[in-house]
């Protein structure tokens, strides 16, 4: 009887060890969901940023963690499908129970996402650029890290109206709810500058010919043509139909008109000339050709790990993932702990968070953290290295 | 407007030559493959990766795109459909085809990339050819080519005339000694063929690009009830009307529409005329 007993006190205290064991290693843990659209139609962008994330994570781990604990990342794929992120976002908050949601990589996906982190309480921050994502009332634990859409758009007009002097502009969306959106703010920016577009039209991305819509543009007397839509074939149609039309109408537009991907998909490298697009100042180069001196240094740190030779994407995804990670550092330093109340405390009073991609401010009333002034617009067919040139002003 | 005929006819002959497609798979089968855009994406990958990455002369490319539409065609039969024939009536065909479909874009969309990629130019011919380019003409002109040799299959060869039979009745023939299985095989070898060649032919049109597939499996469905189902000539003709109605409505009207058109015009032709325009409702005697 005796004997059974200490049997019993010993395996309840190798049980009771064990358990304490699991439960000291999961609260030694920061796990950080990341919702990110590694396959499907829109990876590129995401398979870039996975980068950045995955560095910062195994940087700050190499460091020792954050105040003496780890990083986890759970990486969940979402495809770019909604549906998909929904309930990866659902998987992450109530079986993962992270601490913190990254993502989803694309706006329609963080639509439908960003409500049910709100819900679960957690953490949230955004990359998505569409403007209804962040809303202090409703999602008040919903921080958003990059641009947003309005922020890209004000910039192409203020190049087209103010430094190209130019007032009769074509606005071309395509149908997805991105372009279609994108689209319907670029019109109404340009009316409360007092400039009515000359031409508007929305095209299918995959259409394969824009000829019909670049003559209406011309005959309704375009000076400027302002395409948003973030994808590369219907924009590398739009070089190729104005090159082939020889008309040389400045293009002013979506940052993907400078991915390098465009630059294969055209039938003269000519046909890029004569074009710019809102992008970053972290990934422009100055005038002698330096970049910024934290963007430069996190090139110099990553660029073993992105292969041999020139980095052949666009570095501002690399930099914006590794910001993420980092605000997460910050946020949970500065709390001391990963109480989600008071993480949402650290975001509402970060001021000039020093990161790559940009410099974030938040408040209580603004969840956008992108400043305006770190916008530029780049010459489209810059692209060297990750980077870009300023366009001339 | 003559530009948006053009455009529209030359996106309409590559939604016909997947009608046609679907048109040599049905014939033996009795089942419209989801896989079917996905042949002509393969075409398209392919043909690109052949000529630019390998190097390959333009004709040996042009074969390989055949063969690996051949090869998928082939493999479509043998996973998802000869099993799912076998054991069942219900038409549990449409699910094992969209999930090969699926896992070959997906597949794709890993090895090839999820960006549209180039098409190398097949004739040398300058960029300022406007309507006369290659991209618009060489799918029509292939369109025709293979409506007309399929006629020509049906009417003057001996397995033409047994996939002829097995489309009349498959159980009649197989009675009378065709080996239907083997009949069905070489139906989706051939589509297979015939879908990689007008992917290739179009690649400078669509790009090399992962997704095309589902957009040529939807459209060449809608060709085919147009035109009706079993019809080469329907094929053409659906291809054409549905290619041509979609660039004059975006033309017209805007592109948010074209899509909702595309489907419209499926939605009148299957209440007004359900067998499509040269299709026959077959009347079986009880």
């Amino acid at each position: 009887m005796q004997k059974l007993t200490l049997a019993r006190v010993a395996r309840l205290f190798v049980l009771s060890l064990a358990f304490a064991a699991t439960a000291a290693s999961a609260q030694s843990t920061i796990r950080i969901g990341w919702l990110s659209s590694l396959t499907g139609p829109l990876s590129s962008a995401a398979i870039a940023e996975n980068q950045g994330v995955q560095f910062a994570v195994d940087e700050i781990n190499a460091a020792g963690g954050v105040n003496g604990r780890k990083l986890e990342l759970v990486t969940r794929d979402t495809s770019g499908e909604p549906t998909k992120a929904v309930n990866l976002a659902k998987q992450l908050a109530f079986v993962d129970k992270v601490d913190f949601i990254i993502g989803p990589v694309n706006s329609g996906e963080s639509l439908a996402t960003v409500p049910i982190v709100a819900k679960a309480g957690i953490p949230n921050l955004i990359i998505g650029t569409i403007d209804e994502l962040v809303d202090a009332q409703k999602f008040p634990l919903a921080f958003r890290a990059i641009n947003t859409n309005k922020q890209w758009i004000e910039a192409a007009n203020d190049y087209a109206l103010n430094v190209l002097k130019k007032k009769k502009i074509a606005v071309i969306g395509d149908t997805s709810g991105y372009g279609t959106a994108a689209s319907k703010v670029a019109q109404d920016l340009l009316q409360k500058a007092g400039v009515t577009p000359v031409y508007v039209a929305l095209v299918d991305p995959n259409k394969t010919d824009l000829t019909d819509e670049l003559n209406k543009a011309k005959a309704a007397g375009a000076e400027v043509i302002m395409p948003w839509s973030a994808a590369t074939g219907l924009l590398a149609r739009l070089f190729n139909t104005r090159g082939d039309m020889g008309w040389d109408v400045p293009i002013v537009g979506h940052p993907a008109m400078m991915a390098p991907t465009v630059r294969p998909l055209l039938n003269k490298p000519d046909y890029w000339k004569n074009a710019f697009a809102a992008g970053y100042l972290s990934t422009t180069y100055d005038a002698k050709g330096k970049l910024p001196p934290r963007t430069q240094a996190l090139m110099d740190k990553i660029r073993s790990k992105l292969g041999k030779g020139e980095i052949d994407f666009m570095f501002w995804w690399i930099a914006l993932g590794y910001d993420t990670v980092k605000l997460v550092e910050h946020a949970v330093k500065t709390a001391g702990s990963t109480d989600a109340a008071a993480i949402g405390k650290v975001f509402e009073n970060t001021k000039e968070f020093p990161g790559v991609y940009a410099t974030y401010t938040w408040s209580k009333e603004n969840r956008n953290g992108y400043p305006d002034h770190a916008i530029v617009v780049n010459i489209a067919g810059s692209f060297k290295d990750g980077s870009f040139q300023a366009a001339p002003r | 407007m003559f530009v948006a005929l053009i455009t529209g006819l030359a996106t309409g002959a590559l939604y016909a030559a997947a009608a046609l497609t679907y048109n040599v798979m049905f014939s033996t089968s009795k089942v419209l493959s989801v896989t079917t855009g996905h042949i002509s994406m393969l075409g398209g990958i392919f043909g690109a990766w052949f000529i630019s990455t390998l190097g390959w002369p333009i004709p040996v490319a042009l074969v390989g795109a055949m063969g690996i539409g051949a090869v998928f065609g082939l493999l479509t039969d043998f996973i998802a459909i000869r099993r799912v024939l076998a054991r069942s009536d219900e038409h549990l065909w449409l699910l094992s085809t969209l999930a090969l479909a699926t896992m070959v874009q997906q597949a794709a969309g890993l090895w090839w990339g999820t960006e549209p990629k180039p098409f190398p130019r097949l004739i040398p011919q300058d960029f300022s050819a406007g309507l006369g380019d290659q991209k618009y003409w060489l799918p029509i002109v292939i369109a025709i080519l293979l409506a007309m040799a399929l006629e020509l299959f049906y009417r003057r060869t001996l397995y033409g005339k047994l996939f002829v039979a097995m489309s009349e009745d498959a159980f009649a023939a197989r009675a009378r000694g065709i080996p239907t299985g083997r009949i069905r095989s070489m139906s989706y070898v051939i589509a297979g063929a015939m879908g990689g060649l007008a992917g290739f032919a179009a690649g400078q049109l669509t790009f090399a690009y992962f997704a095309l597939g589902l957009t040529l499996t939807l459209n060449g469905f809608i060709a085919l009830a147009v035109g009706g189902l079993g019809s080469n000539a329907g094929a053409l003709v659906g291809g054409a009307a549905l290619g041509i109605l979609s660039a004059v409505a975006t033309y017209f009207v805007g592109g948010e529409y074209q899509q909702t058109i595309s489907v419209g015009l499926l939605m009148v032709v299957l209440l007004v005329k359900p067998a499509g325009l040269f299709g026959s409702q077959s009347v079986r005697p009880v």
